[in-house]
């Protein structure tokens, strides 16, 4: 074979090579766009994640007449409500409230769950599910409709129209959101750079100023580099096992946010020691000797000096650290356990974004659209985030030239 | 203009500063030995006698071939083998193209495409493992289930060996790529001047001057990447489908890692099935430990002939 | 004549390499001294020593006295913080922080503990007049010192160090990263400083030598070789050695 011809070969096959990483890379985010995009929207953002059943009775139930201009879907105009067929996150098709008419019956509910809210006024909002209607029809006779009967809009409105009084209603809030999970996600980032910052920028100090050549600190050095290499599923076990008794002081009886933000914290020590050192090795030793030979103290021009030409490392090191927390699930599994909470608090369970993910994908019908979504969400903060660390990089290096 | 009290305090201030960072450095760096101490400690505490929920023979544990919670029969032997061939066919799978990948940016691909090959390993590398999960989950299981049916053979819906191994070659091709990257980079010019000059091409050139000159950098993402397959948890956790003996040489056949394992229907927080969990990262910890030693040795000895 | 320092078999290894061999050498207060010698001979390493800049070298080991009015700075007990507002200090490359021109200059003070604005203020301007500075920045006083051209940003450092109303400044060649105007307008404020000042300076310039300077050492691979008026040593160079290297035979 001559040897351009093989030249070829082999240079056509690191072409291939190289177009696999991007067909992986392209798959991925073809993958999750297509089956998630669908689902972005601000309901997403905002609403719980479990959706709350109520049933309630309808308290005002003389009847009138309401109007609608151009409201969107089946106006009921005897009780002022308009509704629509829906699809939610977890693929289930439904019948929501769209609009509800100044004065309707429909603003006034009352509970008739058993229990302490019995009795308690629950207004009906945009984006409620119905699930069934009891009601007496015209004739006196009593009559069923909603989602039970899959019934669509439609139906529903003709139904109600056809309604002299309503029993009761059988209703859910909207569900399926990550409103929860964002709280709890930030909650778990604030938690862990708190207590990581502090200990990693010192601790940068101390190797980069500090630490002469000796053998305890090459231990030290050692130590803290070996901390890369664990997986972190065994953070998670080393989470609630040393960590766990910290946490009990906060008030916290198992798996909490307080518990993943910890492991957490250790989790981003190499990464924020790293970046904090990589930016001190960078500022020009004459301008520590200046300061000292201003009669600063070593403190002093660590303070005054130092540290803010290295803002730009300590920067990095806190994006990076984000990504990694937003991204983490492994050790989080065993810490902040994986029950979805809608109202996160710090000593309680909860799920961060990737957590949630995890829920409900290793339950018995995964759900990939909600998946993807969330997935998206990930994908673009992470994204966002490189794109900055790489801008705070050009700029770390231009700083002293 | 020196006032004799402010400078006994700036000294005061200057000597607490420095064994401030003196103790934060202490305790970053105490961590591995806290970790590795406290999971030893409560890992082993299955086999000891007098275990309160009763005590499980260690032997059976790391020699055992089925790993049964309902039963309550805990054998990670075949898991161990089960983690070693996925963690390396996964090497086997990515490391070519990962090297090949960086000799494409580094030497071959014209200036604009290095830029853009290179955002797209750090893009890979930056994905969370999660993430890759459900892509795993969705995606790579149905193209196994696609590959399984040309042979006539039915997968657990696509969740197998091969589902793993293909899902840890994804993943672990960012890091041997851009440790690669570094290896080559780092390559002497004049090493390749004098092949060029001995009337090589370019190409000879790259795949014998400049892949050997760099195959201690490499090797050292290899081991890199290693580590990562060894170490990842959910993602595996989604498609491995936890088989409950083995070992599995089958690659359509469901599987069972350390990790999956220790992931595996979580769900009390104390008892013997959650203690295990402790052992099994014992277990995993000594898996990565000895086949980074292993792949050391050999890069040293790889190192030498050069 | 007073002098500044004293200094008594001076030996100077770093790890096994000996730097400074056996220097004896009285230096003069409010004179200006010159150091001169070719490149790696010891004599930016012995301005170190004066301010104890070295201590911060891993593996620099010194033996014999360096006095001080009287008292050795290097006994244990001296505060190597107070020697240094004592004894301040100019660098080779201009190294303003990356502060402001003002922050720049009131570092020292603050770090001391001055705190009133009103002196601080007065500091900064007396500062920069002695440094010939004022009537340059006086108007962009907080904007960023890297503004400045390169030989401003060296008069900063000067002024800087002054602000510390130091009694001895140490020059490290501080006009060898400077243009042929910025150097020149360095030694006229050398010629003003003198008079409040202990200068002593570092330079590979013999012209500059000749031209700034009272007193020159000639600095050979660690010794010194010749000491004398800087008239006595350009024209009557009494060691063979300092002759061949004035009149440009090596170095």
């Amino acid at each position: 074979m001559s040897r351009k011809l093989k030249d070829s070969l082999l240079n056509s096959i690191t072409y291939l090579c190289a177009f696999l990483g991007v067909l992986v890379l392209g798959s991925i985010l073809i993958y999750v766009l297509i089956n998630g995009l669908k689902l972005i929207n601000v309901d997403l953002l905002k609403n719980d994640y479990w959706s709350k059943n109520y049933l309630v009775a309808v308290e005002n139930d003389q009847s009138s007449t309401f109007e609608c201009d151009g409201c969107k879907g089946y106006f009921s105009s005897k009780w002022g409500v308009s509704f629509i067929d829906e699809v939610t996150s977890h693929n289930e098709k439904v019948i929501s409230v769209e609009y509800i008419a100044e004065n309707s019956p429909f603003e006034q509910l009352t509970s008739l769950t058993a229990g302490e809210t019995y009795g308690q006024i629950v207004p009906m909002e945009k984006g409620y599910m119905i699930e069934k209607i009891d009601y007496i029809d015209s004739e006196g006779n009593t009559a069923i409709a909603g989602k039970i009967l899959k019934q669509d809009a439609q139906a529903l409105q003709e139904s109600l129209d056809n309604a002299s009084s309503i029993t009761s209603i059988y209703m859910k809030s909207p569900g399926g959101g990550i409103r929860g999970s964002l709280i709890a996600t930030l909650y778990l980032i604030l938690i862990s750079l708190i207590i990581s910052l502090p200990i990693g920028i010192a601790s940068a100090i101390y190797l980069n100023e500090y630490a002469d050549k000796s053998k305890i600190n090459r231990w030290l050095r050692q130590g803290i580099e070996t901390l890369t290499g664990v997986p972190s599923i065994v953070y998670g076990l080393m989470g609630v096992s040393v960590l766990f008794p910290v946490t009990t002081v906060f008030g916290a009886t198992g798996t909490s946010i307080l518990l993943g933000g910890l492991t957490m914290a250790i989790i981003l020590l190499p990464t924020i020691i790293r970046s904090v050192e990589e930016a001190l090795i960078v500022v020009p030793q004459s301008l520590r000797d200046a300061s000292l030979s201003l009669g600063a103290t070593k403190s002093q021009t660590i303070f005054k000096v130092v540290l803010p030409c290295c803002m730009n490392g300590i920067l990095t090191g806190v994006l990076l650290s984000i990504g990694r927390v937003i991204g983490e699930s492994a050790a989080l599994i065993y810490t902040m356990g994986t029950f979805i909470s809608d109202n996160p608090v710090i000593n309680g369970p909860a799920t961060s974004l990737s957590l949630m993910i995890w829920s409900f994908m290793s339950a018995e019908q995964p759900n990939f659209e909600l998946a993807c979504a969330i997935s998206i969400i990930i994908l673009s903060v992470v994204l966002i985030l490189n794109i900055v660390v790489k801008i705070v990089g050009k700029k770390l290096s231009k700083n002293f030239v | 203009m020196i006032d004799a009290s402010k400078e006994k305090k700036n000294k005061l201030i200057d000597g607490i500063c420095k064994t401030f960072f003196l103790a934060m450095a202490i305790l970053s760096s105490s961590f591995i030995v806290i970790l590795v101490l406290f999971i030893f400690m409560k890992g082993i505490s299955p086999f000891l006698p007098g275990y309160e929920f009763g005590q499980v023979n260690i032997i059976d544990f790391l020699f055992g071939t089925t790993y049964r919670q309902d039963q309550g029969i805990y054998g990670v032997g075949f898991i161990v083998i089960n983690t070693l061939i996925s963690a390396f066919a996964s090497l086997l799978l990515s490391f070519p193209i990962s090297v090949l990948c960086a000799l494409f940016i580094v030497k071959i691909a014209p200036k604009k495409l290095s830029v853009l090959m290179k955002s797209v390993v750090e893009l890979l590398a930056s994905v969370p493992s999660i993430v890759y999960g459900v892509f795993a989950s969705g995606l790579i299981v149905i193209f196994v289930k696609w590959l399984a049916s040309i042979f006539g053979i039915t997968t657990a819906g696509g969740s197998s060996l091969l589902a793993v191994i293909i899902l840890l070659a994804i993943m672990i091709f960012p890091t041997i790529t851009s440790m690669s990257i570094t290896a080559i980079q780092a390559v002497d010019k004049d090493l390749e001047n004098a092949s060029l000059a001995l009337g090589a091409t370019r190409t000879q050139t790259n795949f014998k001057v400049v892949l050997t000159s760099a195959k201690s950098g490499i090797f050292a993402g290899a081991i890199l990447g290693i580590g990562r397959a060894f170490g990842e948890a959910t993602a595996v956790s989604m498609v491995a489908g936890n088989k409950l003996f083995g070992p599995t040489f089958d690659l359509f056949d469901i599987t069972r890692t350390l990790t999956s394992t220790m992931l595996a229907g979580l769900k009390e927080t104390s008892g013997l099935d959650y203690d295990i969990r402790f052992s099994v990262g014992i277990v995993l910890l000594f898996v990565i430990f000895f086949s980074n030693w292993l792949l050391n040795s050999l890069k040293n000895r790889i190192g030498k002939n050069s | 004549m007073d002098t500044c320092f004293n200094v008594t078999d001076l030996n100077l290894y770093y790890g096994e390499k000996q730097a400074l061999k056996n220097i004896n050498i009285d230096l003069y207060k409010n004179k200006v001294t010159a150091f001169i010698g070719p490149s790696g001979c010891g004599k930016s390493t012995f301005l170190r020593c004066l301010n104890r800049m070295n201590d911060l070298i891993e593996g620099c080991k010194i033996e014999g006295n360096i006095l001080k009015d009287g008292i050795n700075i290097y006994e244990t007990k001296t505060d190597v913080v107070e020697l240094r507002t004592k004894v301040g200090m100019v660098f080779q490359k201009p190294n303003p922080f990356p502060m402001s021109i003002y922050e720049n200059i009131v570092y020292g003070p603050k770090c001391h503990g001055l705190k009133n604005k009103a002196e601080l203020n007065k500091i900064v301007e007396k500062s920069l007049k002695q440094a010939a500075l004022w009537d340059e920045v006086h108007d962009r006083l907080h904007e960023s010192a890297l503004g400045l051209s390169g030989g401003q940003q060296q008069r900063l450092c000067i002024a800087r160090a002054i602000a510390m109303q130091p009694e001895v400044i140490l020059m490290d060649e501080p006009t060898s990263a400077l243009d042929p105007i910025a150097t020149s307008k360095i030694e006229e404020l050398i010629e003003t400083l003198k008079n409040d000042y202990t200068i002593i300076i570092v330079t590979h310039s013999m012209q500059q030598a000749s031209r700034v300077s009272d007193y020159t050492a000639f600095f050979l691979l660690g010794d010194i070789i010749e000491y004398d008026k800087t008239s006595v040593i350009f024209q009557n160079p009494k060691d063979k050695r300092t002759e061949d290297y004035i009149t440009g035979r090596f170095g």
